[in-house]
């Protein structure tokens, strides 16, 4: 009895003293301008290189594809993979002190997020050819630019627009949890996948066709 | 009924540990990353300083050395290795070059390794949008290559993967722990 009393107290004072480490955070480590440009722990001792604090991942469409091809050998090909660094809040809010309104972000960090349609996709009425492309967006209060660009293998600062292919306007919605880490994955919709979003609170999605 | 009380407390701190992304996906423990030949490419790109076309690209995830000891350890010799965590690592040409005699067509490739003391063995397998080496067929292979090894000079924790420039290519330089490979690719 004694002693789970004791460790019930543990566990409160624990949560307590991370909850403290979190909000310490006041002072950002990183911005969203470059983060392979700031130091990171590991770059002394990883000559080759370094660990980035903003780690890139990728989702498919459909979701987990790489897994479902191992317990289904005969699966159709893949329709569509984001590869995308993940920037993250650090105590900081997404909007004023990440990303403003009616500014443009490159939608990750560090190399451009990229956007491989293994087939012909449509959004929003418009046809896309199968292909690598960018993305980037502008980000408003209510709604987001979504803007598809074929200016790949580059860095995500300094968006060329004069290699914009489309844009896309698309509603941002507000979530009630608040995430960490800048997320992308692709929902399955009727007609084929929403590219999630979501960052902070706000939550886009670009519905695409197959 | 404190103990289940404790109980609960204790699986409520670890489910929103694990679920701190809500449903949606956490960062992952081996974060992926991704190089360039010519190195830098994207930076280089954006800032008008090409000097010689894109020639290739690997993504892949970095498991970290975590104080294990890693070749003979974690990684078995003799044993097809994944070069990587999480989803097959992928090598992409954007041109078409040459492993030793053995022409490679632009495309994306997964790559494998089998480690041994003091050879790899590097694989490169048709094979895409694969997870792991846990699907692996032989009868893929594009190409197997045997590479000599060399020790780092120092600990290398998260496992790293650049190009650099040779004299009739680029080298892919893997390196993990102690250990670094070095693959020759030519145009």
């Amino acid at each position: 009895m004694r002693i789970s009393s004791v460790l019930f107290v543990c566990l409160l004072l624990l949560s307590c003293s991370d909850k403290k480490k979190e909000n310490k955070v006041t002072t950002p480590v990183v911005n969203k301008e470059d983060s392979s440009a700031k130091p990171t722990p590991e770059k002394s001792i990883n000559s080759y290189s370094p660990i980035d604090i903003s780690p890139m991942d990728m989702s498919y469409f459909p979701a987990d594809y790489p897994k479902l091809k191992m317990s289904t050998p005969s699966i159709k090909p893949a329709m569509a993979r984001v590869v995308y660094s993940r920037p993250h809040l650090q105590g900081r809010q997404l909007f004023n002190d990440v990303l403003k309104y009616g500014e443009a972000w490159r939608l990750g960090a560090n190399e451009a997020t990229e956007l491989d349609l293994y087939t012909d996709a449509t959004i929003q009425g418009k046809k896309i050819k199968e292909g690598r492309y960018i993305l980037y967006c502008i980000p408003d209060r209510d709604k987001w630019t979504i803007v598809l660009n074929s200016n790949i293998d580059s860095w995500g600062l300094h968006p060329n627009s004069l290699k914009d292919i489309a844009q896309f306007t698309v509603p941002a919605a507000m979530t009630s949890n608040a995430i960490e880490y800048f997320t992308m994955i692709f929902q399955p919709t009727a007609t084929g996948a929403d590219l999630l979003m979501a960052w902070d609170n706000v939550e886009v999605r670009l519905p695409l066709s197959f | 009924m404190k103990k289940a009380f404790v109980f609960l407390i204790v699986f409520q701190s670890i489910f929103t540990c694990l679920l701190g992304q809500g449903n949606l996906p956490p960062v992952d423990k081996s974060p992926m990353d991704m190089s360039y030949y010519p190195a830098n490419y994207p930076v280089l790109k954006i800032n008008d300083k090409i000097t010689e076309p894109l020639a290739a690209r690997v993504v892949y995830s970095r498991p970290q050395k975590a104080g294990r000891p890693i070749f003979g350890g974690l990684v078995k010799y003799g044993e097809l290795w994944r070069v990587g965590a999480n989803e097959a690592t992928e090598i992409e040409f954007f041109k078409n070059v040459h492993v030793g005699a053995k022409k490679i067509n632009k495309g994306r490739y997964s790559l494998y390794a089998i480690a041994n003391e003091t050879s790899w063995t590097i694989i490169i397998n048709k094979e895409t949008d694969t997870w792991g080496s846990f699907k692996y067929d032989a009868k893929k292979d594009v190409v197997r290559k045997e590479v000599t090894i060399q020790k780092t000079d120092v600990v290398v924790e998260s496992l790293a993967m650049a190009f650099e420039k040779s004299i009739s290519g680029f080298n892919l330089v893997i390196a993990w722990d102690n250990v670094k490979a070095i693959v020759p690719f030519n145009f």
